[in-house]
């Protein structure tokens, strides 16, 4: 029943989109509740047809004719309602929190409306059932990130914080699209005769064809897709947007970190999954650059000031986890996709906690700047207790939500590294982990512990920022230990409902793997996330609690090369931007420049040049003076009866 | 009777003398006059050979001529009399506003 | 069923054109009317067109010249007809945009009207004499639109875009001499007729291979010219700098599509018979135009010139897809010439109510504009994204069908072709707009602006409309690629039953 009217689930944002940006400016708040409205709707939708679906493992697929070879479609299986229920869920909280934070923000209608697109972008991305669908809605949610991230396009940083994030998403989706196109070759030189009302792009058909492409193809594919995937979801190296990215409203990153935009492409990647699973290779590239990320992140993470800063290159260090939790998947096979959505979900709700709950402290404080907070806790005490229910999760603490799914990973790399695929993504996720776990409870302690360090607002927020605050830490805390064996064997099978065959897949992939090898788990392996765990949250609290033993110019001083370099966040900036952008690709473009204006356009002029000059020397010969045509005419009047006369005489001319 | 000879010789004469003024003079009045010497001589041979032929075509053509080299007499004595107003001079090599 | 459609759908436009002409200050009321009735016997004509057939419709034929084989014949099929509708509609935007001219008002409106009859005559005539003549017509009112109204180095822009057009079109009017001596009816006639021309060239005994491939040069010379694709592109950029926005949005929307439209009537028909490397030519040259024209975009400082640049990088499209030879890139290419016609519109508007509001042109000298004309920074936001290539807009669906086409391609190269533009041409394109718009739109606002406000309401509307249809055509692009669809077969049959892969 619900089912049939699946399309509202995007139809409704949509139609909040076009009601706010009409109607917004002459409504209370900007006419957000019609945003709210929309997305909570969804979400009742997306309830009704998980209830529907889930009893009997159904899936939803509606589709219609687009243009050419192309359709679009609505494909719900288990893949896409979970993330259904956590974009609406989580975007509902966060759009009635927005209530509360943009209040008196004279754009306030423009906030919503692109809020409600937004939100309504990510929606259709999730349930496309076919790749180019997909793309066109994971660039409308690049567009709206664009605008939502330049929202107050006042400000110089916004303006052009929110340009990096299109430009360097835009690469990635360059490379995304390269994808697209060359599976779409492969898919045309199969000659397949499609069943009606299957088309080229869909899921379905793709599935059903990874047997048939060749292998390196389906790797070029599978790392061009990966590509894309890389942009949107942060990993390095086109990670750089997405720090950037929080020089929008607070609830503007709290969308994009958590529940929409960054997950798109790990979604995208689990989507595929079966895809890379036939491309070991492409695998191997997820799972080294997945757990690279978490590293890489995490070290930045441990020395930003800002607090929004931690907040957002842990989103990046989580989603390299997600990412590596799929790359390991070459281990355990389709598992890893529930494996790996699990920690998605549970961190769109953490996240999205953690960044509401800053955003409530910001509200309040006044700055960004965690040296000058310090002792909050003491008059917000909501946002300080659900706070710390965020990063408890975060850092993995035993028995949150956090702990189970990331520890799922660290247990799926352990086995990718014992079964002797590479250790490297393990080694890696470990140790981001301790320092995940260090630079989360940094930021708390700095943040609520302590004594005032500045002169700020002491107040807490109102009910309508804490109500969403209190709701996500009951999730963030406790949805992990109930739902996880369930979610694992759902999600997990997601791919049997397009009867993917993973032994086969596996046999193309040409991996040496055994599947079902049990691995066998030293005790210590097991307790490791919990130490892990704990452990930084202990040292955390050495160096910045109230209890604190050390200080940490004792191991870093200002002059420290190691800390300059992480402070700067390895240069990338000046890499990227100033080296690559403004130097080469500008420099490029100048050359171009000087190339058309000097040789090619040079060359017409010189045509016309040669021209004007010719018959400037040939007009000399129009002197303008009869008496000289008259002579002329008779010299030639003369020759030419001369030259008769001598004709007629019989003599040969 | 004058043979028809002395007629072409006289003529081509003439006709040679106002050429050569017309090639080498500037001044407009001459210009003027040459021109006049030219229509003449060609006068003087289309009466000559109407009257060798017996055909009087040739003599109504001279008649038009002398009525046309008056016309034309008139109309370019006025326009050099416009030029000499305009500029102070008839000498053609000094009125050249319209060459490059 | 309208009788004479075509006709009239010509007459009309010249005839308003002489009463605008007279009317003096009501000359821009007539120039409405004159441009709406065009655009209704189109969208009547669309209904009426038989989707499914890839033969000429609403044929008109009359004796001309008989002596020299001169008819007057016009018709369409797929390929001109969305290029008659988007003619039609650029002409009435164009006019309501203009509403405010006021500087010799009647021959401006006039002079829209005449391009009108060009543009239309062009994209129907059937007949080789007649094209001619139209593709002459259209020179003129530019030039004098350039001429008059321009900027400051007018003269020099009118005169360099003429020159450079015309020569072009000589050497076209060459290959078309060539074409018309070499054939003679099977009752040994002369004669014009573009069809009956095009389809004897496969005969090899009137057509030496040599003497084919110097016209089929020749005229692939004059279309590149106008499209305008590198090196032949400069006259492009200065014409539009000192263009007067009417013409610049003419121009660009209308007079490049005369060079798309020429490669896909007359070139591509030819292609089977002559040499192959002029495939590889016009793929190239349409990569090259792409990235090239992509970064001349990026390194300019006039707002103006960026997006004429922006022009060549789009129309390189053009000539990719068409060089591809696939279904599905032909169609792509002509549904890239609608819909760049429709998002260049909404560019050079932009870049001109820009220039008659701020004042400047130069990116650098302007910006924070979004906070006194916000209705206008979200039009020109969407015209901007439109430009590259976002999803849900016709550009897009234009760019991915030319380049899944061409890459599904079985020319040879066409893979690399691909990828180069990809990687060189996306994320530059994608680059100077949003440098570009940030510069111009957002930041604070500079002081000098601060008594800016949003521009008349009829240069809002026309963007308006734009935007709505290049929404419409993003989303349902099916209302006009399917008669591209059928129009491209016959075009790339003969190259597919070459191979056999490419098919869609």
């Amino acid at each position: 029943m619900y089912q049939d009217y699946a399309y509202l689930i995007v139809g409704l944002p949509v139609l909040a989109f076009v009601l706010t940006i009409f109607l917004g400016w002459h409504l209370p708040k900007g006419g957000g509740f019609f945003t709210v409205l929309a997305t909570f709707a969804g979400f009742i939708l997306s309830f009704g047809i998980f209830r529907e679906i889930y009893p009997n493992n159904e899936i939803v697929h509606q589709s219609m004719h687009w243009f050419a070879s192309f359709n679009a479609g609505i494909l719900i299986d288990p893949l896409a309602i979970v993330m259904l229920l956590m974009v609406t869920f989580v975007c509902t909280l966060i759009h009635t929190y927005a209530l509360g934070y943009m209040e008196g923000d004279p754009g306030m209608a423009r906030y919503f409306a692109e809020a409600g697109l937004f939100t309504a972008a990510m929606l259709g991305l999730v349930f496309s059932d076919n790749l180019l669908q997909l793309f066109i809605f994971w660039e409308l949610v690049g567009l709206c990130s664009y605008l939502l991230i330049g929202f107050w396009y006042r400000k110089p940083s916004a303006a052009s914080a929110a340009k990096k994030a299109f430009l360097v998403t835009r690469v990635g989706d360059v490379m995304f699209l390269a994808g697209i196109v060359l599976l779409y070759t492969n898919m045309v030189k199969l000659n397949l005769t499609l069943p009606d009302g299957a088309y080229l792009l869909q899921f379905q058909t793709i599935y059903d064809s990874l047997t048939l492409i060749p292998p390196d193809q389906l790797t070029w594919i599978a790392v061009l897709l990966f590509g894309g995937a890389v942009g949107k979801s942060g990993q390095f190296p086109l990670h750089v947007w997405l720090p950037d990215a929080m020089e929008g409203p607070t609830t503007v990153s709290a969308m994009i970190h958590a529940a929409t935009m960054v997950t798109a492409g790990v979604y995208l990647v689990a989507r595929m999954f079966p895809l890379f699973y036939a491309a070991p290779n492409a695998l191997m590239v997820v799972a080294y650059v997945g757990g690279f990320t978490a590293l890489f992140a995490a070290t930045m993470g441990l020395v930003m000031f800002d607090i929004k800063r931690v907040l957002a290159y842990s989103t990046v260090s989580q989603l390299g986890y997600m990412m590596a939790g799929l790359g390991v998947g070459a281990a355990v096979g389709a598992s890893a996709v529930g494996v790996s959505m699990f920690h998605l979900i549970g961190h769109s709700f953490f996240k999205a906690l953690l960044f509401l709950c800053a955003g409530s402290v910001i509200h309040a404080v006044g700055t960004n700047d965690m040296r000058e907070m310090g002792g909050v806790l003491k008059y917000m005490k909501w946002t300080g207790l659900t706070m710390l229910a965020g990063s408890l999760t975060l850092a993995g603490f035993p028995l949150t939500t956090g702990f189970f799914s990331k520890d799922e990973i660290i247990v799926t790399a352990f086995e990718h590294g014992a079964l002797g695929l590479g250790w490297l993504p393990y080694i890696f996720a470990v140790v981001a982990a301790l320092l995940t776990a260090i630079y989360t409870f940094r930021l708390w302690f700095l943040t609520f512990d302590g004594e005032p360090r500045s002169d700020y607002h002491k107040h807490e927020s109102p009910w309508i920022m804490l109500g969403p605050l209190v709701i996500l830490a009951i999730f963030a805390l406790f949805m992990g230990m109930p739902s996880q064996e369930n979610f694992y064997e759902y999600v997990g099978n997601n791919f049997e409902h397009y009867g993917v065959d993973f032994e086969e897949l596996a046999v193309i992939g040409g991996h040496h793997v055994e599947h079902g090898a049990e691995v066998h788990e030293p005790f210590i392996i097991k307790i490791l996330p919990i130490i892990i765990g704990v452990g930084g949250i202990l040292i955390a609290a050495l160096f910045y609690s109230r209890w604190k033993r050390f200080d940490s110019s004792m191991i870093t001083s200002e002059r420290d090369p190691l800390r300059h370099i992480l402070l700067k966040r390895y240069y990338q900036n000046e890499i990227y931007t100033l080296w690559f952008a403004e130097k080469v690709v500008y420099g490029i473009a100048l050359v171009s420049n000087m190339i058309d204006l000097k040789i090619i356009d040079g060359t017409v002029n010189k045509i016309s040049a040669i021209s004007v000059g010719f018959g400037g020397t040939l007009r000399k010969v129009q002197t303008g003076v009869i008496q000289n045509y008259l002579t002329a005419i008779v010299l030639g009047l003369a020759v030419l009866l001369i030259l008769i006369q001598l004709a007629s005489m019989g003599v040969a001319i | 009777m004058i043979p028809l000879v002395l007629y072409v010789l006289l003529a081509s004469t003439m006709f040679t003398i106002g050429l050569y003024g017309l090639l080498t003079q500037r001044n407009g009045i001459k210009l003027m006059m040459c021109v006049e010497i030219l229509l003449n001589s060609a006068n003087i041979n289309l009466v000559a050979f109407s009257a060798y032929l017996p055909n009087v075509n040739g003599q109504v053509f001279a008649l038009f001529s002398i009525a046309l080299a008056a016309a034309e007499a008139g109309v370019g004595f006025a326009i050099l009399i416009v030029l000499y107003r305009l500029y102070g001079t008839i000498e053609l090599d000094n009125i050249n506003a319209l060459r490059w | 069923m309208i009788e004479n459609a075509i006709s009239l759908m010509i007459a009309i436009p010249l005839i308003a054109a002489v009463f605008a002409f007279l009317f003096g200050k009501a000359a821009k009321y007539v120039a409405l009317i004159g441009s709406l009735v065009p655009l209704v016997i189109s969208l009547q004509m669309f209904q009426e067109f038989d989707k499914a057939s890839n033969a000429m419709q609403f044929v008109e034929s009359y004796d001309w010249v008989p002596a020299i084989g001169v008819k007057y014949t016009v018709g369409v099929d797929g390929i001109g007809l969305p290029l008659i509708l988007l003619s039609t509609i650029v002409s009435v935007l164009v006019v309501v945009y203009s509403w405010g001219e006021s500087k010799r008002s009647n021959q401006f409106f006039a002079l829209l009207l005449l391009n009108e009859v060009g543009v239309l005559g062009v994209f129907t005539a059937l007949d080789f004499f007649l094209f001619y003549i139209f593709w002459e017509v259209v020179l003129i009112p530019m030039f004098f639109l350039i001429g008059i109204w321009g900027g400051p180095r007018k003269d020099y822009a009118a005169i360099k875009f003429f020159i450079y057009t015309h020569v072009a079109s000589l050497i076209m009017l060459l290959s078309i001499f060539a074409l018309y001596f070499s054939y003679r009816t099977p009752e040994g006639l002369r004669t014009f007729d573009m069809l009956t021309l095009l389809g004897a060239t496969g005969d090899s005994t009137m057509f030496s291979p040599m003497l084919l491939n110097v016209i089929f040069f020749g005229l692939l010379f004059g279309f590149l010219v106008k499209m305008p694709a590198v090196p032949f592109h400069t006259w492009l950029p200065d014409a539009h700098v000192e263009a007067p926005t009417a013409g610049s949005v003419l121009l660009a929307a209308l007079l490049l599509k005369m060079g798309g439209y020429g490669l896909f009537r007359i070139v591509m028909p030819m292609l089977p018979n002559v040499s192959e490397n002029y495939i590889t030519l016009m793929a190239i040259i349409g990569v090259v135009s792409i990235v090239y024209g992509g970064f001349l975009a990026l390194a300019q400082k006039d707002l103006k010139k960026m997006v004429a640049y922006s022009s060549v990088s789009h129309m390189g499209y053009v000539l990719l897809g068409a060089g591809a030879l696939s279904v599905l890139s032909v169609q792509g290419a002509m549904f890239q010439q609608f819909s760049h016609g429709l998002i260049t519109c909404v560019l050079f508007m932009s870049a001109g109510t820009i220039q008659h509001t701020a004042g400047t042109r130069i990116i650098s000298e302007l910006g924070g504009l979004a906070d006194r004309m916000p209705k206008f920074a979200v039009l020109m936001l969407a015209g901007f994204m439109a430009s590259l290539g976002l999803p849900g807009m016709c550009g897009f669906v234009a760019e991915v069908s030319v380049l899944a086409g061409s890459f599904a391609s079985v020319q040879p190269h066409m893979q690399l072709y691909v990828l180069i533009v990809i990687f060189g041409g996306i994320a530059v394109t994608a680059g100077y707009h949003l440098w570009s718009m940030q510069k111009v739109m957002f930041g604070p606002i500079l002081k000098k602006y601060l008594d800016l406000k949003d521009p008349h309401s009829y240069e809002l509307l026309s963007m308006s409309i734009l935007i709505l249809l290049i929404i419409y055509f993003g989303v349902q692009p099916g209302t006009i690629t399917d008669i591209m669809g059928v129009a491209a077969e016959p075009l790339v049959k003969p190259f597919i039953a070459m191979a056999q892969t490419g098919v869609i």
